[in-house]
Parts: C-alpha cells; sequence; structure tokens
C-alpha cells in the first residue's frame, strides 16, 4: 500500500490528508497529524476524496467532434486542431477567450493566462467562481488595501472573540467550522450573523438576524456601538438601558453593545466573511463593512486576530494570485499597472495586450472561440444555464479537463488531463499557504499532466514555455508574481507545511462605509417575502462531488425528489400559509414569476425564502440580475 | 506457553517472516505522520513509535474492498470472485487494535459469513506489543481491551528491556514463533512474573481519560437519554463521519460497481451512519433524518446492553482515536460523559 501525502481538493482551508493506493489504483485516504490545517481531523469530502477519481467519469484519450460525435485522436492531431482553429478565429478578427478554474493548480492557471495574454493575445481571461467571489475580494481589498487573509485558521481555535457572517461554515468549511466549535469550547464569545439558525448560530454566545443581503446594516450598528463604546471608555453589559434604541432603525440594541464590548475588549478576535448574497453592490459593502469593522478595532493585522475571506473551491486564492482574471497580472496586481506590466513583459519576452477583457459571463456569452480548464461553468456562474446555451453557440470549444462534465460533453476539442490525485503541482489556500500536490497514481489512458498540454499550446502559439515538470513553471511563477518569489525552492525546503505567503496589504484603517439601504424595506405589503439565492457553493454539481459514490448521495436523491428545485421556507410561514414540504408555490416579483415547489425548514426567519444554488436557474425569472428580490408568495 | 526473544534477535526473526508475506508496522512517513505501511527489512521497525492514527483495519476491511468482477460475455455475464489471500504479519500492533480486529473477525464470521474480510484476516498474523504507559487520549481499561492482553493475540510480546516476553495465543502465532526456530528460549518464571507486575503498573497510570461505560449503557439501553441531550450534542458534530473511518469496531459499508476496461468490480465501500443519506430509502424517506438520530444510532450500536449481550463487549475499544479525529467535539469520551451526567458542556 502506498500513502501519498497531498492537499484536498475540494474547499479552501486546504487541509493535508495521505491519498491511499493499491496496485496503481486509489483505495483511500489516511489522515495526518503533523500537517498544520488539518491536524489529523477531516470533513465528509476529505476522508472520501480518493473517490472521484477512481470512481468518476474519466477523460481517457484526446476528441474532436466530427459529425457532432466527439471520436478519439492523437494528441499530435487534436493539439494541431485547436491551434489552427483558434488561429483561424483570431484572423478573422473574432473574440476568443479562456476560463481558468478555481480547482485547477496555480501552474495550470498560470499557463492558462500566459496563454491567453501571450498566445492569444487577449485580456479574456477569467475564471468562473470569481463572478461568485469578486465582491468579497472588492470588499476586503477596499478596506484593507488587500484582499489577502490577514487571519490564520489555525488563528481561529484560540480566538477570543469571533464574528462569523453565517452562511452555514459547517457545510461550506468544516474545518474552520471545527476550529470555531474549539474556540466556543475554550470560552470564546462567538457572534453570528444571518438569516438563519444554523448549528453555529445555535451554539452562539449572540446570533444577531438579518435578512439576506442586509448584514452591513447589523455590522454599522456595531460600529456605531463600538465608537460610542471607545468614546465614553465605559463598560456596558445587556441591561445597560442607556444602550437600548429603536431596533427598527438598526441603532445600537443592549446586543449590539454587548458585541461591541467583546471585541473591542478582545486581544484576539476573527472575522470571518464569505461571500454573501444581496442586491447590486451590497456583496461588495457587507464584505467592506466587516473588514471596516476589524480595522477599526485593531485586529485587521494584529497577532492571532484578523480577517479571512471564505473562499469555496480549493484553489480560488491561487486562480486570483496566478491572475486569470480579466483585469489582473499575475500576483493579483492591477493590469493597468505599468510596473507589473513591465516585469510581465520581460519575463514573457512579448508586449502584453492593454484592451480591457471581459468577465466571465461577458466572455462566455460574447466570444466566438473559447479554452476552458478544468471547469463546468454553468454549475459555477450564477447566470447558470444562460451559460451552457452560451456554451452550445460558440463556434470552437476547447476543454481541459480530467472529468466528463456537461461542458467537456460539448466541447469541439477535449484534451484529458490528470486529476488532483495524478498531478503535480501546488493549491493556495484562502490563508495563503501554497501546498504541493503530489500523485498517488497515473493518470488514466492517455490523460496528460494539464501543465504539459497548456505548454505545448504556448509553444503552438510562439508563447516560450519550455518546462520539464510542473515545478518548472512554479519556478517562472516565482518570478512572475513577487508573492510567489523563491517559492519553488521555498516548498522544496518546507514540505509538508507548505510556505505562507507574506501578507502585502497595509490595513489602511477604513472610513465608516456610507449608511446602507436595508433590504427589508424592499418588501411591501404586496410582495411581502424576500427571496435570496443561497451563495454556499454548489457541491452537488461539482465533478469531485458528484462523481464520488458517498459523497454524491445526498445531492442525487435531493435532485431526483425536486427535478424541478425548490425553495425553503421557515416553519412559521409554512404553517401560516398552510404550506407542507413539495407543494408549489407561484413567486412573483417586479420582474417575473416562477412556480417552484418549497422544501420546510426550521431555522429560517420569518419572512424569507431561499433558493439554493443549485436550483437558482428555477427562480431566474424572479431574480433576474440580482441574488434577492420582494416577491409574493401564493398557493398553486 | 511463553517464550523470550532477545532484541537483537527481533530483526532476524522479521526477515524469516517477509520470505512468507508481507510484514506490516507503524513507520514513519515523510510527513512526520506515523502509519502502518509494509515494511523492506527486519530492522525498519521502529518499536517506540505512537500508535497510528489510522488504524490497521485497513489491512482486514480496506476503505475500497473489491469483492468480485463481472464481466459481460456476449449475453452472458461472468462473476469472479476477487481474492486477496496474501499472507501478511502485522507487527508492532497494539491491544486495542488486536481487539479491533477481534471484533471485527467475530462479526463477520457471524452467519452468513464474510468469506472476503475472513481470508484477509485468517491470513493475518498479529504481533502484538503490550503498553507499559498508556497513551495520551487512550482509555482501553475501561473497555477490557488493554494495555496487556490475555486473549485474542497471535503473540504478544512486552518489552523486558533486553529482550521480548513473547506470550503465543494461537496456531498463527505458534506458527509465526516456529519461523523464528533458535531464536526464541523458553521464558523464565522470573521473566513472567516481570510481565505481571508491568501490567499492573501500566494499569496504575490510567489518567482523567477514563470513560465510564456502565452508566451511559445503562441510560441507554433503556431510552433514558433525553432526545434534548441528543439535540444539542448534534450541535457539536459535523458529519464528517472520521469516528466511523478510524474506529477499530467500525464495519459499515456501501456497494458500489466501478467500471474498468469494460467490467465492472463490485466493491464494498466503507460507509459512515453519521452521514445524512446513509439510510436515505429509494422512496426518498430517511427514517433518521436529524443528525441527532443518527448520533443516537451511532452510540446505541456502540454502548447499549442490547449489542453488549450480542457482542460481548461494547463497541469501543478505547484507543481514543476518536478524540483525536473529531471535527467537533463529540467523541466516545465525551459522549458517554455526557450521557452520564445527563448534561453536555456544562
Amino acid at each position: 500500500m502506498l500513502a501519498v501525502p497531498t492537499a484536498c481538493p475540494f474547499c479552501s482551508c486546504g487541509c493535508g490528508f495521505h491519498l491511499l493506493a493499491r496496485e496503481g489504483q486509489l483505495s483511500g485516504v489516511a489522515p495526518s497529524q503533523t500537517h498544520p490545517v488539518s491536524g489529523g481531523q477531516l470533513c465528509a469530502r476529505g476522508w472520501s476524496a480518493h473517490e472521484a477519481a477512481l470512481w468518476g467519469d474519466r477523460l481517457r484519450q484526446p476528441l474532436l467532434q466530427r459529425d457532432g460525435k466527439q471520436e478519439s485522436v492523437s494528441w499530435d492531431e487534436a493539439l494541431d486542431y485547436v491551434a489552427v482553429r483558434l488561429k483561424q478565429l483570431l484572423a478573422a478578427g473574432k473574440p476568443v477567450g479562456v476560463l481558468g478554474s478555481a480547482r485547477a493548480t496555480n501552474e495550470e492557471n498560470y499557463l492558462a493566462g500566459k496563454f491567453a495574454r501571450v498566445g492569444l493575445r487577449t485580456n479574456n481571461l477569467e475564471f468562473s467562481y470569481y463572478s461568485v467571489c469578486a465582491p468579497l475580494l472588492a470588499g476586503v481589498e477596499e478596506v484593507c488595501g488587500t484582499s489577502a487573509a490577514s487571519l490564520r485558521l489555525t488563528d481561529i481555535a484560540s480566538s477570543q472573540v469571533i464574528l462569523l457572517i453565517e452562511g452555514d461554515l459547517a457545510e461550506t468549511h468544516p474545518r474552520a467550522a471545527g476550529s470555531v466549535l474549539r474556540a466556543v469550547e475554550n470560552g470564546a464569545h462567538l457572534i453570528t450573523i444571518g438569516c438563519r439558525e444554523t448549528q453555529l448560530a445555535r451554539v452562539s454566545s449572540l446570533h444577531l438576524q438579518t435578512t439576506p443581503g442586509s448584514e452591513d446594516v447589523v455590522i454599522n450598528g456595531l460600529l456605531d456601538a463600538i465608537a460610542d463604546l471607545q468614546r465614553s471608555r465605559l463598560s456596558v453589559s445587556v441591561g445597560n438601558n442607556a444602550c437600548l434604541q429603536d431596533p427598527e432603525t438598526g441603532k445600537e440594541t443592549a446586543a449590539l453593545c454587548q458585541a461591541a464590548e467583546w471585541i473591542t475588549r478582545a486581544e484576539r478576535a476573527a472575522f470571518l466573511i464569505p461571500a454573501s448574497c444581496g442586491q447590486g453592490d451590497q456583496p461588495r459593502k457587507i464584505a467592506a463593512a466587516v473588514a471596516t469593522l476589524a480595522a477599526a478595532t485593531g485586529h485587521w493585522n494584529n497577532p492571532g486576530s484578523g480577517v479571512l475571506p471564505l473562499l469555496a473551491r480549493s484553489n480560488a486564492r491561487g486562480a486570483c494570485d496566478m491572475a486569470v482574471v480579466h483585469d489582473r497580472l499575475p500576483g493579483y496586481e492591477r493590469l493597468e499597472d505599468s510596473r507589473s506590466r513591465q516585469r510581465l513583459e520581460n519575463l514573457w519576452g512579448k508586449k502584453l495586450p492593454s484592451a480591457q477583457g471581459w468577465d466571465a459571463e461577458t466572455l462566455l456569452q460574447s466570444v466566438s472561440g473559447l479554452v476552458v480548464v478544468a471547469d463546468d461553468p454553468p454549475s459555477v456562474v450564477p447566470i447558470g444555464q444562460e451559460a451552457m446555451t452560451a456554451l452550445g453557440r460558440l463556434e470552437f470549444l476547447v476543454v481541459l479537463d480530467a472529468f466528463a462534465t456537461p461542458t467537456a460533453r460539448i466541447a469541439h476539442a477535449l484534451l484529458p488531463i490528470s486529476s488532483f490525485a495524478e498531478t503535480e503541482g501546488t493549491f493556495t489556500n484562502m490563508e495563503g499557504r501554497v501546498q504541493k500536490l503530489r500523485p498517488a497514481t497515473n493518470p488514466p489512458g492517455e490523460a496528460r499532466h494539464g501543465w504539459q498540454v497548456l505548454a505545448e499550446l504556448c509553444v503552438r502559439f510562439d508563447a516560450a514555455a519550455s518546462y520539464d515538470s510542473a515545478a518548472d513553471v512554479l519556478r517562472e511563477i516565482g518570478q512572475a508574481a513577487p508573492q510567489y518569489a523563491g517559492i519553488e525552492r521555498h516548498l522544496a525546503a518546507d514540505g509538508w507545511s507548505g510556505v505562507l505567503l507574506q501578507n502585502p496589504g497595509n490595513g489602511k484603517s477604513g472610513a465608516h462605509p456610507a449608511s446602507t439601504t436595508r433590504a427589508e424595506s424592499q418588501t411591501s405589503a404586496e410582495r411581502p417575502f424576500l427571496l435570496a439565492r443561497d451563495p454556499a457553493f454548489d457541491w452537488g454539481s461539482d465533478p469531485l462531488v458528484s462523481f464520488s459514490p458517498t459523497l454524491s448521495r445526498d445531492y442525487r436523491a435531493q435532485r431526483k425528489a425536486f427535478p424541478s428545485g425548490f425553495v425553503e421556507i421557515g416553519k412559521n410561514d409554512a404553517d401560516a400559509l398552510a404550506l407542507r414540504t413539495g407543494r408549489q408555490v407561484k413567486l412573483t416579483s417586479m420582474d417575473g414569476e416562477a412556480v417552484v415547489p418549497v422544501l420546510v425548514t426550521k431555522d429560517l426567519q420569518p419572512g424569507l425564502l431561499l433558493v439554493p444554488y443549485a436550483f437558482r436557474d428555477r427562480v431566474s425569472n424572479v431574480l433576474r440580475n440580482d441574488s434577492v428580490a420582494a416577491v409574493r408568495i401564493e398557493r398553486v | 506457553m511463553a517464550f523470550a526473544l532477545e532484541k537483537k534477535a527481533v530483526a532476524g526473526w522479521l526477515e524469516r517472516l517477509l520470505k512468507l508475506g508481507e510484514v506490516i508496522a507503524p513507520t514513519r512517513s515523510p510527513t512526520g505522520d506515523v502509519l502502518f505501511s509494509n515494511i523492506r527489512s527486519g530492522s525498519d521497525v521502529a518499536w517506540d513509535l505512537p500508535n497510528p492514527l489510522h488504524p490497521p483495519k485497513e489491512f482486514v476491511l480496506p476503505q475500497t474492498d473489491p469483492l468480485v468482477q463481472i464481466k459481460g460475455n456476449g449475453q452472458h455475464h461472468e462473476v469472479e470472485a476477487i481474492h486477496d489471500s496474501r499472507r501478511r504479519f502485522l507487527v508492532n500492533a497494539r491491544s486495542c487494535d488486536v481487539k479491533g480486529i477481534a471484533f471485527l473477525s467475530r462479526m463477520h464470521e457471524m452467519e452468513p459469513a464474510d468469506a472476503s474480510y475472513l481470508r484477509r484476516s485468517n491470513n493475518l498474523t498479529i504481533i502484538s506489543v503490550a503498553c507499559p504507559t498508556p497513551c495520551p487520549s487512550g482509555f482501553c481499561i475501561c473497555t477490557d481491551s488493554g494495555p496487556f492482553l490475555n486473549d485474542s493475540y497471535d503473540a504478544q510480546l512486552t518489552d523486558l528491556g533486553e529482550s521480548y516476553l513473547v506470550e503465543v495465543g494461537s496456531a498463527k502465532g505458534e506458527a509465526a514463533v516456529a519461523e523464528g526456530q533458535g531464536l526464541f528460549r523458553r521464558a523464565s518464571d522470573d521473566e513472567v512474573s516481570q510481565r505481571k507486575r508491568l501490567e499492573e503498573t501500566a494499569k496504575r497510570h490510567f489518567g482523567d481519560e477514563t470513560c465510564h461505560f456502565g452508566a451511559a449503557m445503562r441510560r441507554i439501553s433503556t431510552g433514558r437519554v433525553p432526545d434534548a441531550l441528543w439535540e444539542k450534542m448534534s450541535d457539536w458534530c459535523l458529519e464528517c463521519g472520521g469516528c466511523n473511518v478510524i474506529c477499530p469496531t467500525c464495519y459499515c459499508f456501501s456497494v458500489k460497481d466501478l467500471a474498468r476496461d469494460g467490467a465492472w468490480v463490485r466493491c464494498r465501500l466503507r460507509d459512515s451512519c453519521q452521514y445524512a443519506a446513509f439510510t436515505l430509502e429509494a422512496s426518498g424517506h430517511n427514517p433518521r433524518p436529524e443528525k441527532k438520530d443518527r448520533m443516537k444510532r451511532r452510540f446505541f450500536h456502540k454502548v447499549s446492553a442490547q449489542y453488549y449481550t450480542r457482542d460481548g463487549a461494547v463497541g469501543c475499544v478505547g484507543c481514543g482515536r476518536c478524540v483525536q479525529v473529531c471535527l467537533g467535539a463529540t467523541h466516545m469520551p465525551a459522549v458517554v460523559a455526557a450521557i452520564r451526567k445527563g448534561s453536555w458542556h456544562e
């Protein structure tokens, strides 16, 4: 039995474990007590991490679409054909683009970026999950000068106060949730802000109910309370009437005063922010408000304290750092930054395209030719099935993936690459820990490493790419992205713990964000309910889950039982409307209507309907381009 | 019958066993972890390593266990059992794991017997080492599974300084000792009594990390654990299933066919009773929809008198692994204590 230490491919906590293999075939997972993030513990996904690579519908041979059917061809034929077709599109002046991925390695993403910018001479470059996490990163960056985490995962357990914008951390980031439980056991005050009474809300010291998209109202209330506290230097506690003000205005209440006091007094405070939903610019404002709170209380970058943006997918941070983002360069530096451009141009020996590229959604709907690396955009981008329609309209779609995803199945050219279990490369977790992936088995069939395939494509487009190993690519990344300088050497030395990137931020204490409108104000007598799209990442559509027999059970069963999706409704509302699970309702917003079954849940507050991300297409008429809308609900 | 084996002769003995089959022992991996893995030479065994977090049940009940191969053959299908009949020696295992595998074997020997499991366990010889001091989170003294054993082992070694006392507990153990012909000698009465003294000393070293099963068993078996307590405890479980994966006595599984080169391999996959869809019916109904229901089920199976009567032991060998892998806080000693006290975290 072979035990190969590697990094977990699921969420961005970046746990470490051993992949077990027998006779060249994956067979299981063994924990690692010495890993700094996981310390011998794993979540359900981690314990079954070997399954998708073993049981999944794996791509084994290069395929080209002929007469509507994908037929296997040789690697040379496939790569040559891809080059010819993309060059034809370029010559015809048609737009082309590249989508990297938050589940691809740094090496793959870096080369995808190089291929787009040097080979295809375009900034039409993005990764699908960026359309979900960009507002979160922008909000933190606006306040802190960087979107990088200033809190380490290992700091959470010893925090004295944890402020959690609660989606459902126990489900999205079980490792982080475990550390939160440990902190609470040790006596920390956990403050949760959210619209449902989740597991962590139930164990919290204080749960502040809010509606989706208006978390910042509570946070701004907290900021006011903290400002008062800092001015008066008085100790307050619940019951102090001076602090009780009108709850309707979101102003200070006893609860806010209590929370303010905990945060102000704490030496070590953790601020955990997931991607949130909300109308228009709200998700960015929510993230900025939390970061402001951390900065205003001196917790932004104090040892043991800080802000942790909770990214869903394993290498979302790495994809940002490798800049598979239309307006960024490696190091997540701005495209217009002339020093960065110069550095890249010197390194790549080519002039960089200067025209602005498109973000993922625009790109999908605007290009004629597209290269997708290790992703299934329709399951990730908010526009869902519209993205599938856009992919279907492309003149030429190239997909590099290990798994037969819906996107891969319609590709004109399909290039099979190794999965995380067979590849060499690195992931960067959400706290900035760069970790090595190590192959436990060989890739199936003729599949090659993603970095090799992308390097071959680069060469066909006159972009220098001569690498003997993934480590060679990483060495070049060290020259392209300043935080990664010398990374290949450091990784070789530090090994199992990975390398923690230095935080480049300045933590300029943010100004008090402008006051915000409350989402409730948009509900009315006519449309008294608020429908929100649950921002929690849909793991059920991710091949790492959907191809795992153990992990996909829940999702498969749910999708079979609710083929037309569902929206969640609280028990009290359901009783008042005489609704039971499975009962169809009609939802009507300003924009349109949809008929969809309900699922009655215990932990949702009154007046709220939540649609799981997986089922967002079912209510796209109602939500349109937003993630929150006021609706009327009727039994049908 | 007890023997003595000089420590300097152990490598030679293991070399002889290596000629007969795989020899598996705790080894230090490049990550610094201790893992059970195949050794290549008799001197590869580091005897003073802590017990690996990943239990040796992997060698009798692997996480992915291929059972039969199904091949299409024109109109018919050919079904062929997959045999793993490799002879294995598990060396430097701890008492808790010996008891764990004995527990699994009792379960798999029950009619209908599980041929795949038994083929592996019958070919496995366990050469365990008694623990002179308890491990940090272990509580084997509460589960009758250590620190020293009086049964269940094939051969049990006790460290006497310069030599090991070797107790033989089965025909497989006898055969393994016979391979070391010329290396073993009869143990003296003094050596045998030294072992007894070491056992008494080891027992006295157990501290706070103990687990009072008796009171918990009475309450669980008679349905006297309030639902509210299960509910409260379930808020401290993150449904990782780690407790099941590493528990030396857990054996629940599901079955799935793996497509390979035009054939299918029917595999047994280790599964967790803590996963929401573990008991999900095809109808869509789930008899244990809430986490508290699943927790209650797990601890009923582990600790109730009903199962104690059937299995002759609680479903726990006190290895303490769940204390280390639990992502939440609902490991065996914590839950048993809460049941006994009737409250959680108070």
